[in-house]
């Protein structure tokens, strides 16, 4: 008997193994996998709400394309979308027609004005090629706009001292024709010796070293596919040439931030720029390299006005007692306490910026002391709201070291806003993307690390961007692909039901909260939207089932608070009968005692 | 089983049910007068282990009635990880715990009291806990979450007037002065550590001899 039982438990053992395998192999095994936390951070399944409909490898597109390399930012606006190809160092600018990636242009100089010579000197020499290139930001700008805020910035084209000189003597007539591929068409190019169509290469120097102060550098033409006539402004951070370069569409410079001169700054400081976004008011907002006092703000005219934003430093109590300790000595030669450094930034409709920082304490960002994301006002105040059940973190089970999977928090390396204010923040610990609502609920994570469709090689630079309110673009920058997520109807009910919430429907909001249900029980968010609905029209007693079911305390106090006043007043007549009548039956029988007992004696 | 039930019956009935309700209704005296009541309790015999066992049993159902029908507003009970029996034992077994680490350490330090007596003790201390977790209970369902504050802070009374008991207990039981009492209450407190550790290492060790011999006998049986 007993060997009997103890088969029965092992096999039932067994079957519990296979079963939970099953589950996990589901679970790992789908294309990929959305999810949202409950109340007690567990991870909830939930239906898609982006489905991966396209994923771009540029080799595909056009062959003067190749592949992507070490491209660490990507830009969309409209229709166009702008990868920063940073160790190619080129930007390549595509266009999404009727769902299709076509090549635009391939961009990897810049045309220059004479007035800019000085300004776009790099190590001694005229430079308009892009060295690395690690972001984009693009922006619509009227060319009135453009002359009354920057003048004049077209002028005489800046002629390079060696394509001067090839002009002036056409003599080596093989090498001329090398220049003019590169300023015309790259049809010319096939009469060159060399097969790389993209003209000017600095072979043609070096018979003449003496003309250029230095070798020149090889600058390659762009190549354009499209050419259209848009109306934007483009900022470019040459982050190896130490610049930032703002020019029009065609590529003309308008204005160069460089070199910028600050008591803060260092002597040996040179200025990287990594990320950037400008705001309504021609002012630059700059993440740069080693820069830990936030980020850098340039006036219009480049010039460096101040630091925004900068990260509170964190610092523990007992951290603060043991500084208390220490002699003036050790406290100078112990580490100092530097703020964490910014990694990333974005802009949203309204002028916000939202920001990532991803060099924090695991523990700090468990307890809340430090905020893996930002959104900043114009006095570079955080003013995201956190009233989730956890904080914008990212995920919240953080796996275990045993296994292969990457454990520790998520660290967002980039972020998007949407207009109805949610935002999305991407984590490189895991290769997830995390949405968020307004008031800081995550709304569904998705995403994974690995190798095939909607997932992205881990540990590399990945960023993305919303090309219209309902897709995401996500450039891996190891893989050279760009992934294309587009909203399901899932996502769109969501986005829905937050935006009639915000009008102030809430009627309506819980009733698309009712449909989302239907898909998701898990949602604890619509529980709480339809009991706010439910408390609005005086449904006290359901509200608080909803309240309870998203374990909503405040609210559910609330609808307790107006359901107990309910009970009150529907008994309090009957409680004041009852109290009436205790008093009143003794005292009537009392009297009809007495009148008994006076008739009788009567 | 007739026997049994006439057994309870006269109990019910007799000298033993009177006895019983009032070492019983001894508690609320002893947790207003704390060194009379304990002294006493042990002393003039006017406490019973019948009644200490109610109250320990109490305190256990107060806890539990606590978790399962306080409201929403005060209990964030999660019901999937929830266990009845993991409760009962998170108060029954740090009681026996601390009733033998101190009968340990007052054995060494001069105390007076008897194992039983310190259990004894222990048990009339806790009474506050029922006596106001209870309507507590009922409290909480009738407050929203600004007044549920009072749930909080009576609880939090009612264990530091029950801690406040224990001390007394050990002081009266044991014939302590303050000074001792706190210093035997200390190492007691230790003394409970230094179990639990020897408790875990005991157990570790046992299951990796039963391993161990389990392996051996396997490795015969292949071998055979």
């Amino acid at each position: 008997m007993k060997t009997s039982t103890k088969r029965f438990i092992v096999l039932l053992m067994l079957l519990c193994m296979l079963l939970s395998s099953l589950s996990n192999a589901i679970a790992d095994d789908d294309d990929w996998y959305t999810y949202s936390y409950s109340y007690w951070g567990e991870e909830m399944a939930s239906p898609n709400a982006f489905a991966v409909t396209n994923v771009v490898f540029p080799a595909t597109l056009d062959e003067e394309l190749g592949r992507f390399s070490g491209a660490t930012s990507l830009f969309c606006i409209d229709d166009l979308v702008f990868v920063c190809d940073t160790k190619n160092n080129r930007i390549v600018e595509l266009r999404k027609v009727e769902g299709v990636y076509e090549l635009v242009r391939i961009i990897y100089t810049v045309q220059l004005a004479q007035k800019f010579a000085e300004a776009m000197t790099y190590d001694g020499a005229v430079d308009n090629t892009l060295f690395n290139p690690t972001d984009i930001f693009v922006k619509k700008v009227t060319l009135e706009d453009r002359l009354t805020n920057y003048g004049e910035y077209r002028g005489d084209p800046y002629v390079f001292p060696d394509e001067a000189k090839t002009e002036e003597t056409p003599a080596d007539g093989e090498e001329k024709k090398d220049e003019t591929a590169g300023e015309e068409e790259q049809k010319e190019a096939e009469e060159t010796p060399t097969p790389t169509p993209e003209g000017g290469d600095g072979g043609e120097a070096t018979p003449t070293p003496t003309e250029a102060p230095k070798a020149p550098k090889e600058r390659k033409a762009n190549v354009v596919r499209q050419d259209l006539d848009r109306e934007y402004d483009l900022y470019i951070a040459d982050c190896q040439h130490c610049r930032v370069i703002h020019c029009d569409y065609d590529l003309n410079v308008v204005s160069v931030i460089r070199d910028p001169q600050d008591d803060t700054l260092g002597k040996d400081f040179i200025f990287h720029p990594e990320h950037l976004v400008t705001d309504m008011a021609y002012r630059t907002y700059v993440q740069a390299q080693g820069v830990l006092n936030g980020f850098m703000e340039f006036n219009k005219d480049g010039s460096f006005k101040g630091y925004m934003g900068a990260a509170k430093v964190v610092i523990s109590l007992i951290q603060k007692l043991w500084r208390k300790l220490k002699t003036q000595e050790q406290r100078d030669r112990s580490a100092q306490f530097v703020p964490t450094e910014y990694n990333n930034l974005s802009v949203d409709s309204r002028g916000f910026i939202y920001a990532t920082i991803s060099s924090l304490e695991d523990q700090d960002i468990w307890d809340g002391t430090a905020t893996p994301v930002r959104k900043l006002n114009a006095m570079g105040t955080d003013i995201l709201i956190r009233n989730g059940t956890a904080f914008p973190m990212g995920d919240l089970s953080w796996g275990n070291t045993k296994g292969t999977a990457p454990s520790g928090a998520s660290k967002f390396v980039d972020v998007i806003a949407f207009n109805n204010d949610t935002y999305c923040c991407l984590d490189k610990t895991r290769g997830k993307l995390f949405m968020y609502d307004f008031q800081g609920n995550l709304l569904y994570a998705f995403g994974n690390t690995g190798y095939s469709r909607g997932r992205f090689q881990k540990y590399m630079a990945i960023s993305m961007d919303n090309l219209d309110e309902e897709t995401i673009l996500v450039l891996d920058s190891l893989a050279g692909s760009i992934t294309e997520f587009t909203m399901t109807d899932y996502g769109r009910m969501i986005n829905e039901a937050l935006r009639l919430y915000k009008l102030g429907y809430y009627d309506e909001s819980a009733e698309v909260w009712k449909r989302i249900l239907q898909y998701n029980g898990n949602l604890e968010l619509a529980y709480i939207g339809i009991g706010r609905a439910l408390l609005r029209t005086d449904n006290y007693e359901e509200a608080m089932r909803y309240f309870e079911n998203a374990h909503d305390s405040e609210n559910y106090s609330k609808a307790y608070q107006h359901y107990r006043e309910q009970v009150v007043e529907k008994y309090i007549i009957y409680f004041v009968v009852a109290i009436a009548l205790l008093v009143i039956i003794p005292k009537i029988v009392r009297k009809v005692r007495k009148l008994r007992k006076e008739i009788r004696e009567a | 089983m007739s026997k049994v039930f006439s057994g309870i019956a006269s109990f019910f009935k007799g000298e033993g049910w009177a006895h019983y309700r009032k070492t019983l209704r001894y508690a609320l005296y002893v947790i207003l007068h704390p060194f009379d009541g304990f002294w006493d309790l042990t002393h003039e015999k006017r406490g019973s282990m019948a009644a200490a066992h109610t109250i320990v049993i109490l305190t256990v159902l107060t806890h539990l009635w606590d978790r399962r029908f306080s409201s929403f507003l005060v209990n964030n009970t999660r019901w999937s990880e929830f266990s009845i029996w993991l409760n009962t034992l998170g108060i029954l077994v740090p009681l026996i715990i601390w009733v033998t680490a101190n009968w340990c350490v007052t054995t060494l330090l001069n105390g007076k009291g008897h194992y039983y007596e310190i259990y004894m003790g222990t048990a009339y201390a806790l009474t506050p806990y029922p006596l106001i977790g209870i309507p507590m209970i009922f409290l909480s369902n009738i407050t929203t979450k600004e007044e549920g504050v009072f749930y909080t802070y009576f609880n939090t009374f009612a264990l530091i007037w029950a801690g406040f008991l224990i001390l007394c207990a050990v002081l009266m039981i044991h014939d302590y002065s303050l000074g001792w009492g706190l210093v035997a209450i200390l190492i007691s407190l230790l003394g409970m550590a230094v179990i639990m550790f020897i408790a875990l290492l005991f157990f570790s060790l046992i299951s990796d001899a039963v391993v161990f011999f389990i392996s051996i006998y396997k490795e015969i049986l292949f071998r055979l």
